[in-house]
């Protein structure tokens, strides 16, 4: 130690040590705290900011999604009232169709059974009249106890038969 | 009070003086500091980390805030400048070494360095032409020259003049104290036995109502009257009794406060010159 030096005077060598100090204390502190500070603070907003962004997309998605859903379900809902209303009617439809269908088929049974009832009959007179000329004719022979030719005899009947009275028809 | 000391001294100039140290020191701890601070850095910071990141964050603020965003590259420089000049004023209070701050070598080269910042960012920008034109008006070659002596002149004269108040504070403490011991001393053991009852019963009194300031009171009379009693049977010679404590209190301004606030002052003058050498690109 040398003594001191004045309180205000310029030193030289002290401004370029203080000036060499300082340039090695930004370099070093640049280097070493601000840049990689300032790079975490940097990366995490913007993780930050992604995780945000992402998140926001994410709502938006679901929203899409539900709105589209909502949108699936009510239309489901309308076509499934849509093809009930349908099926109904048309059930109705066939109802009323096979009621008829019933109603006109049941109709032409009973015309038909109508018909042939009276065929039937028909022929049972027809039946009934010429077993009776025949019972008749025999008879007849018995009476008359002569020969007659068949052609006799067939007249001879349906003239009786006729005075008998007409069958139906 | 003294300039900074001499340490090594080559052919009548003062190479190595307590400023040198002290800076040397400062930007060791500094680099240092910084080292480990921002080693090992995670996306979900420890408290130390968070800590850092608060304080770059706040630095890079400040500078956007009075520079502009597209002068954000300039915060390690200005976070440099303000740390070194913070801890070259508060290694001062060690008592072993010196702020580098009360040399005005040191914050005349710190200026000094602003002004070529601002020159030659002015010349980066603008162009030789702009820059030479400015100086048409000779008005502002004295502004150029007043800038950096004015700035390294406040910075250096407010740590400075801390010391020197610190220092005269100290004095006349000293003499005071030598004063008041003196007169209690001549008066006799009895009057020493007063002030120490005194003393006694302020700081019980004060126990009870739970009063601070009277607490405090009864502290210093006691202790007072105990230098006294020290003194009077030549134990001790000159207790500077009065220098315990108020120069703490004023020390929280003179090294904290003032030095602070210089540290704040200069990067803040700093910033808005270079700033406004450095306007935003269109």
């Amino acid at each position: 130690m040398t003594g001191f030096e004045q309180i205000i005077g310029i030193n030289p060598w002290t401004a370029l040590f203080t000036f060499c100090n300082m340039i090695i204390t930004f370099l070093l502190l640049k280097k070493f705290l601000f840049k990689p500070v300032k790079k975490m603070i940097d990366d995490r907003q913007k993780e930050i900011d992604d995780m945000y962004a992402q998140a926001e997309n994410s709502r938006a998605e679901a929203a899409r999604l539900q709105a589209d859903y909502e949108e699936h379900l009510s239309s489901a809902r309308a076509e499934r009232d849509e093809i009930l209303r349908d099926a109904v009617s048309r059930a109705r439809k066939r109802e009323t169709e096979i009621v008829e269908e019933a109603r006109s088929d049941a109709a032409a049974l009973r015309a038909k059974a109508e018909s042939d009832i009276a065929q039937e009959r028909k022929k049972a007179l027809n039946e009934v009249k010429n077993e009776i000329s025949s019972i008749s004719i025999s008879i007849a022979q018995e009476v008359v106890e002569r020969e007659i030719t068949a052609a006799d005899h067939e007249r001879l009947v349906t003239e009786f038969i006729g005075k008998l009275g007409e069958p139906d028809d | 009070m003294n300039g900074p000391k001499i340490y090594l001294q080559i052919n009548g100039m003062n190479v190595i003086t307590q400023t040198t140290v002290s800076s040397f020191v400062v930007m060791v701890i500094l680099c240092v500091a910084g080292y480990f601070l921002g080693r090992n850095l995670k996306k979900r910071p420890g408290r130390m980390q968070v800590i850092t990141e608060k304080g770059v964050a706040m630095i890079y603020g400040l500078v956007e805030d009075t520079m502009g965003k597209h002068n954000a590259y300039w915060t390690p420089y200005i976070g440099a400048l303000f740390l070194s000049s913070i801890c070259g004023s508060l290694i001062g209070m060690t008592g072993i070494l010196r702020s580098t701050t009360s040399d005005i070598s040191t914050t005349l080269t710190w200026a000094l360095m602003t002004s070529f910042l601002v020159w030659g960012c002015t010349i980066k920008n603008s162009g030789l032409k702009v820059f030479l034109k400015g100086y048409i008006n000779p008005m502002n070659i004295i502004s150029d020259i007043a800038q950096p002596v004015s700035m390294g002149f406040r910075h250096f004269g407010n740590i400075m003049g801390g010391s020197v108040l610190t220092s005269l504070l100290y004095t006349a403490l000293a003499a005071g104290s030598a004063m008041i011991l003196k007169l209690i001393k001549s008066s006799g053991l009895a009057v020493i036995a007063v002030v120490a009852a005194l003393g006694g019963a302020a700081f019980f009194f004060a126990m009870k109502k739970k009063k601070l300031a009277l607490k405090i009171l009864g502290i210093a009379l006691f202790l007072i009257a105990l230098s006294a009693a020290l003194e009077y049977f030549g134990v001790f010679e000159e207790i500077p009794i009065l220098e315990v404590g108020l120069p703490g209190i004023l020390s929280l301004y003179f090294d904290i406060f003032s030095g602070f606030v210089q540290a704040l002052v200069f990067s803040l003058l700093t910033m808005v010159y270079v700033g406004m050498a450095c306007p935003p690109r269109r």
